[in-house]
């Protein structure tokens, strides 16, 4: 694919033209409109730089703007201070004394002004706008002032981040090749400008340091494994809304339902499996009454008990659980599952269309001319009993990398064990004082049983220690009060890979961070493209990424089962996980961040090429395919469609919040108090249902609404041909889908191609609250407005580079913000951070 | 998970959760003003709200005019004649009959509600607050009665508050009617917005409450275990703050001081199991018994168990779910629960669902006699407990909330004389009692969920009074 993008975007950037990008595919005029910039774009006062294709690297300040301030105070004043006076206060901001000579010295407002100047947003559609070239003008100014002004040094301060629960599994994963549960380990972390990682939020109480305590003993004992392990007992559940008429991801060919879980067994020993199936509300088995139905509990994928489910199973006669004789497992991790044999395929339902959303009602069922099968509710594996020992896993062959064959051995096996342990754990050396700590630990651990327990009690302690659960930044001791200092090597090794892999820095960082291989630009490039290029990047789309698009909420939606009976739960996560490896696809090819919008491919399962009307895939397991045109880009992912709908009806206010959110980095103001829901305008017309959209034009009539939502509304109506789950339609409640619109500059937009060509004129405001969410991540603090002039520079050295993610990636860890560290403000600690509300 | 149960709730969550739609008053009940701290109660407080569903038979006419729960006889001198709190007839000293107050914020509000008074009423019994309909995380109810007195007592213990259960939650026919299973499967709310889980059990309430291990010794040797590694914690932080900076410093200290709390922790564990008295603790249980009956005993054990070693002084007991179909073969009815409380009205089904309600009923004097068992200085604990019983269901049969049962067991410190049947006015909130219940647990609040005043927990004549 072949794009003029970087010299349109690295212009519009640059706020010489203001080109509409057009798309790359499907509108030929996006080459020659980027040759030649119509003429009366280039500002008058703004002088023309000479090159204008020639990159723009950090170093070098952005081309002089008009520094005629006087003009600008009397655009301010002619177009903006009507409503931004000291009484009408719009949007809580004044102008009325604003000066744009001071524009550095009111960073904060300044960033405001051009925020909206860039996206166009303001003076709004309607009010009295100056031309394009003034606009720009003063836009470029106020910009190229508060920029120069800036101290390119900066580095902004936070105090530590401590591992928050996907940080802490990550680094469990890593250091004892063990995968556990962490929600059920840790407390749920606090959200900040969208992200779990931001420092000043992640507060301490005695529950996380217990809950840390009790995790250290737990994942302890399931990586040694526990020879003296009690009987107990863990439950897992299917989710109500999962459907149980096809095959579960990772239970066997020839099954539906169930549930396959990977359970690490403590110890070998004998284990009971108890199956828990879903009754009516009369109390009788949901899916009863026809005889034959089996359930197959395998290990590993082998059979270890076929049980034969009694259709006259009730709640009143002992209950619906199913159980197994006693298992011997061994410990360890094995997928364990439970799973209905599927004696054939087809609807079961017979007098409605087949439902996805098979447990919606417990009733199915019950009347006459609608069948239903079993469904599991709950698997309980109880155990072990008859406990015979430990056997071999992954996770003691990383732990136990020396084995004593003589007493006298053990000392020196223990300290090589513990001292490379607590290395990986604390992701730098560990100190002689640490180390014989915790070589007591092992002592007493040996004293009170055998080698492998005075391994596990070092390895506790190891859990439990702040230098593992903190991230803590040392300050080298020639740092200057007041001054930003470069942080050691080893501490940015670790703000590298928690910012990539979302987890601790392998031993090749590691190895590098000690020789020297961070401290020069070109070393830190390389490792950059080294760990980009490793499977662990993948934590740039599960956890940025998804944060940033704000994927969580996929779960929270639950649409209605009546209306969209297609949909269950399978079908969320598949969307949520096609998101996930849209967004890695893009890492692995470094592809062009505008490809986020525009990029013709994505992956499904069968599930999920089925919801789309996509023909011929089959099966548990993604593959990557070309969508048609409406489905390109985040705009056409169900995830983001499914997560901005309610449960019975699309949003388009919600799709359009979004849109300005997380795509232009302008989340439109709070709705007034006492504003009446959609809900209460009628549903029907005189002769019909209403659309949405009808609907909606009905509830915005009231002029004190119009305001923001002749903003907000296109943007999600161009998105109507898309139904609560993401699937395409062409008729709401009966009549045809209208996606036309206009956004708020005023640019036509028709359905879900228009909407993006109308975004893409914006492509300068999408990188930008891009790089402003990746470099929240990356930090772990907000972005402030001071920080938006190094926002910019990374934007700008990112064009040139046509926009590549590894661009951006790599502006931000070379910033100074990402490199160096500050004194956090004494004034700063007291207030603790409010969490946003979202 | 635990994790909730010992929450800071302080002055900005209590606000954001509150909305706007919440008035003063309960503010305040969230924050229980110091100065009540300081006039202390002299005795150690403890309270048990039980929740039990689907109302009672003699919420029915009938079920009133047969007696079938609230006695004949207003007073001190009322006969239990057929009704089903006659298995507390032997206790009969110890109890408190408040009959007749209604749930009002259980009732349908808006035309959407009607039909859902099962998958609403759970969230309604602590909090007597009106849950916002909503199968989303935009869960709304209120603050609830065991959490307002958490917050006032919680603190002098290790643990603040617990909530158990007996039935599984997200049963089959659960959280329909636009409601979230949140306000099915909790009775208990530590602010508006946020339910806690009830744990089902017993061994995972037994680890929370004496720490992991199976057997006392196995327990001694986790808290060892812990104090050293507190100890280790301690020493590193000491090392690693010089090489920090002054904010970094700082926060290092917040997490010493959370590791002083642990620590201090299980020296009150230690400390209680060191006082002369055998309070050698039973092995752990193995999991959830097969037997309701079991189960229920088995929670109550545990419960008088963490009052004796002073683990907890605060629990919120949820005995049932709404639409439990469970039979109780104790009870010779071999309808399930859910069906027999639809009983249609008719006389004879109506006196067969007694005999679920007086089974459910019989399981109390267990707990109390435990409870009475166990001294505390003169005292016994249940002098100083009050354990509340009662369900946010009136005529199950038709799904109204009117003329609920409650009961108080215990006196609450002196305050709640019992062996008193009291009668309360037409229309009288569930809230007033319950109101009257906090001022005794030692919460200085003007007013609960929808009270209009007071409720004289000792005088049989109506209680009028408003407010304080």
């Amino acid at each position: 694919m072949k794009r003029p993008v970087s010299s349109v975007l690295l212009t519009s950037v640059l706020g010489l033209t203001m080109l509409a990008a057009a798309e790359q595919q499907g509108a030929p005029a996006a080459p020659a409109a980027a040759a030649q910039p119509p003429a009366r774009v280039a500002p008058p006062a703004a002088p023309r730089p000479s090159a204008p294709m020639a990159p723009v690297t950090s170093r070098t300040a952005a081309p002089a703007a008009s520094t005629d301030y006087s003009a600008h105070n009397a655009v301010v004043k002619q177009y903006c201070v009507g409503c931004h006076s000291d009484r009408a206060k719009a949007g809580g901001l004044t102008l009325a004394s604003y000066d744009a000579a001071k524009a550095a010295d009111e960073a904060e407002i300044t960033e405001k002004i051009v925020r909206k100047l860039r996206a166009k947003m303001m003076p709004p559609s309607g009010a009295k706008r100056p031309d394009e070239a003034t606009m720009t003008s003063l836009m470029l100014a106020l910009e190229h002032t508060v920029d120069r002004a800036a101290d390119p040094g900066r580095s902004g301060a936070r105090v530590f981040q401590r591992l928050n629960r996907a940080e802490y599994a990550r680094a469990v994963r890593d250091l004892l090749a063990l995968d556990i549960d962490v929600s059920a380990l840790l407390p749920a972390d606090t959200i900040s400008a969208g992200f779990d990682n931001v420092a000043d939020s992640q507060v301490f109480s005695p529950t996380l340091m217990e809950s840390y305590l009790r995790a250290a003993s737990k994942v302890t004992t399931l990586a040694v494994g526990d020879p003296e392990a009690e009987s107990s007992e863990a439950l897992y559940r299917v989710p109500k809304t999962a459907s149980q008429m096809e095959q579960a991801e990772g239970a066997p060919l020839g099954t539906r339902g169930g549930l396959s879980v990977v359970h690490t067994f403590p110890a070998d020993g004998d284990y009971t499996l108890r199956l828990e199936l879903h009754g009516n509300a009369c109390g009788f088995l949901f899916g009863g009454p026809y005889t034959g139905e089996q359930m197959e509990v395998s290990v590993d994928g082998e059979r270890v008990a076929l049980l034969d489910v009694n259709p006259k199973m009730a709640d009143m006669s002992g209950g619906m659980s199913l159980k197994t004789p006693a298992v011997h497992i061994t410990a360890g991790p094995h997928r364990v599952t439970a799973a209905f044999i599927q004696r054939f395929e087809g609807p079961v339902n017979d007098l409605l269309a087949p439902i996805a959303h098979t447990l919606a009602d417990t009733q199915i069922g019950v009347a006459h001319g609608v069948t239903t099968l079993p469904h599991l509710k709950d698997m309980a594996i109880v155990g072990p009993v008859r406990v015979t020992g430990v056997s071999d896993t992954e996770s003691r062959r990383k732990i136990f990398t020396c084995r004593p064959t003589a007493p006298g051995e053990e000392q020196a096996c223990a300290s090589r064990i513990i001292r490379d342990l607590a290395t990986q754990a604390f992701r730098r050396p560990v100190s002689q004082r640490d180390f014989e700590r915790l070589m007591a630990f092992y002592k007493d651990g040996r004293d009170e049983g055998d080698f492998e327990m005075g391994v596990a009690s070092a390895l506790e302690a190891v859990l439990a220690s702040p230098q593992f659960l903190f991230r803590l930044e040392p300050v080298p001791a020639t740092a200057v009060a007041g001054k930003p200092y470069r942080l050691d090597d080893l501490a940015l090794a670790s703000r590298l890979s928690f910012f990539l892999w979302g987890s601790g820095p392998d031993a090749a960082l590691m190895k590098a961070a000690q020789s020297g291989g961070l401290s020069t630009t070109a070393g830190l490039d390389r490792q950059v493209t080294r760990m980009l290029a490793d499977p662990r990047a993948e934590a740039l789309s599960t956890r940025f990424a998804g944060q940033w698009l704000r994927l969580a909420d996929v779960e929270q939606i639950l649409p209605d089962a009546i209306l969209y009976p297609y949909f269950d739960r399978s079908l969320g996560h598949a969307m949520v996980r096609e998101t996930e490896l849209f967004f890695d696809s893009l890492v692995r090819e470094d592809r062009s961040l505008l490809d986020l919008l525009t990029a013709d491919h994505t992956f499904v399962n069968g599930r999920l090429a089925r919801h789309y009307g996509i023909p011929n895939i089959n099966g548990n397991e993604f593959v990557r395919v070309t969508v048609p045109d409406e489905r390109r880009g985040l705009l056409g992912k169900g995830s983001v469609l499914m997560l901005t709908s309610v449960a019975d009806r699309t949003s388009p206010v919600m799709r359009g919040k979004w849109v300005m959110e997380v795509m232009l980095g302008s989340p439109p103001p709070a709705p007034p108090p006492n504003v009446p829901g959609l809900e209460e305008t009628k549903a029907t017309g005189a002769t019909r249902m209403l659309t949405v959209r009808e609907r909606m034009e009905q509830h915005r009539a009231n002029p004190a609404c119009r305001s923001c939502h002749r903003v907000i509304d296109p943007l999600g109506l161009a998105l109507e041909n898309f139904d609560v789950t993401g699937k395409w339609r062409i008729k709401d409640n009966g009549a045809p889908v209208d996606p036309t619109g206009e956004l708020y500059d005023g640019t036509p937009m028709d359905g879900p191609a228009g909407l993006r060509r109308a975004l893409l004129k914006h492509q300068d405001v999408i990188v930008l609250s891009f790089t402003e969410s990746m470099l929240t991540y990356a930090l772990g603090r907000r972005v402030e407005a001071a920080d938006m002039p190094m926002v910019r520079r990374i934007v700008r050295d990112a064009a040139a580079r046509d926009l590549k993610i590894s661009a951006i990636v790599q502006g931000i860890v070379k910033s100074p913000a990402f490199r160096m560290g500050a004194e956090v403000p004494a004034t700063a600690t007291e207030t603790v951070a409010e969490p946003d509300q979202q | 998970m635990a994790f909730l149960t010992e929450r800071r709730l302080d002055r900005r969550t209590a606000l954001k959760g509150l909305g706007v739609s919440v008035a003063l008053p309960l503010l305040d009940a969230m924050m229980p003003a110091r100065a009540s701290a300081a006039r202390q109660l002299t005795k150690k407080r403890r309270f048990v709200a039980i929740e039990m569903v689907h109302g009672a038979a003699g919420s029915t006419a009938f079920g009133e005019k047969n007696n079938l729960w609230a006695p004949a006889e207003v007073g001190r001198d009322f006969t239990f004649g057929k009704s089903s709190l006659a298995p507390l007839e032997p206790h009969r000293e110890h109890l408190t009959i408040i009959s007749r107050t209604d749930v009002r914020n259980a009732e349908a509000f808006t035309p959407p509600e009607i039909g859902g008074d099962h998958f609403r009423s759970a969230a309604v019994f602590l909090t007597q607050s009106h849950p916002h309909q909503t199968q989303g995380s935009d869960v709304r109810a209120g603050i609830s009665i065991d959490q307002i007195v958490a917050k006032e007592i919680g603190g002098e213990t290790p643990i603040p508050s617990m909530q158990l259960c007996i039935e599984s939650v997200d049963q089959a026919g659960g959280c329909f009617y636009g409601y979230s299973c949140a306000y099915t499967d909790s009775i208990s709310w530590a602010t508006p917005n946020d339910p806690l889980p009830m744990i089902r059990d017993p061994r995972a309430v037994f680890d929370q409450l004496f720490g992991v291990g199976a057997t006392p010794e196995a327990r001694a040797r986790r808290r060892r275990k812990d104090k050293s590694i507190l100890d280790w914690v301690t020493a590193s932080v000491q090392d690693l703050k010089s090489s920090l900076g002054t904010a970094d410093q700082a926060r290092l200290a917040d997490y010493l001081d959370d590791v002083r709390e642990i620590e201090r922790r299980i020296q009150k564990v230690e400390a209680s199991n060191a006082t002369g008295e055998p309070r050698e603790l039973p092995g752990a249980p193995a999991g959830v018994p097969d037997l309701y009956t079991d189960h229920v005993k088995l929670m109550f054990d545990l419960q008088a168990l963490a009052f004796q070693a002073d683990i907890t002084r605060v629990f919120a007991f949820k005995l049932s779910r709404d639409v439990s179909n469970r039979v109780y073969p104790e009870t010779g009815v071999t309808t399930g629960f859910h069906i027999a409380s639809h009983h249609g009205d008719r006389d004879e089904r109506i006196t067969e669902y007694a005999k679920i309600n007086t089974y459910h009923v019989s399981l109390l004097p267990y707990f109390i006699e435990k409870l009475q068992s166990l001294k505390e200085g003169d005292d016994t604990l249940l002098d100083n407990s009050v354990v509340m019983y009662g369900s946010p269901m009136g005529n199950s049969n038709v799904h109204n909330h009117k003329r609920c049962p409650l009961i108080l067991l215990g006196h609450g410190g002196g305050a709640i004389k019992g062996n008193v049947h009291l009668r309360a006015a037409d229309g009288t909130p569930m809230a007033n009692p319950m109101l009257s219940v906090l001022h005794t647990m030692g919460v200085d609040v003007p007013s609960f969920g929808d009270s209009t005043g007071t409720f004289d927990l000792n005088s049989p004549l109506p209680s009028t009074a408003a407010g304080e």
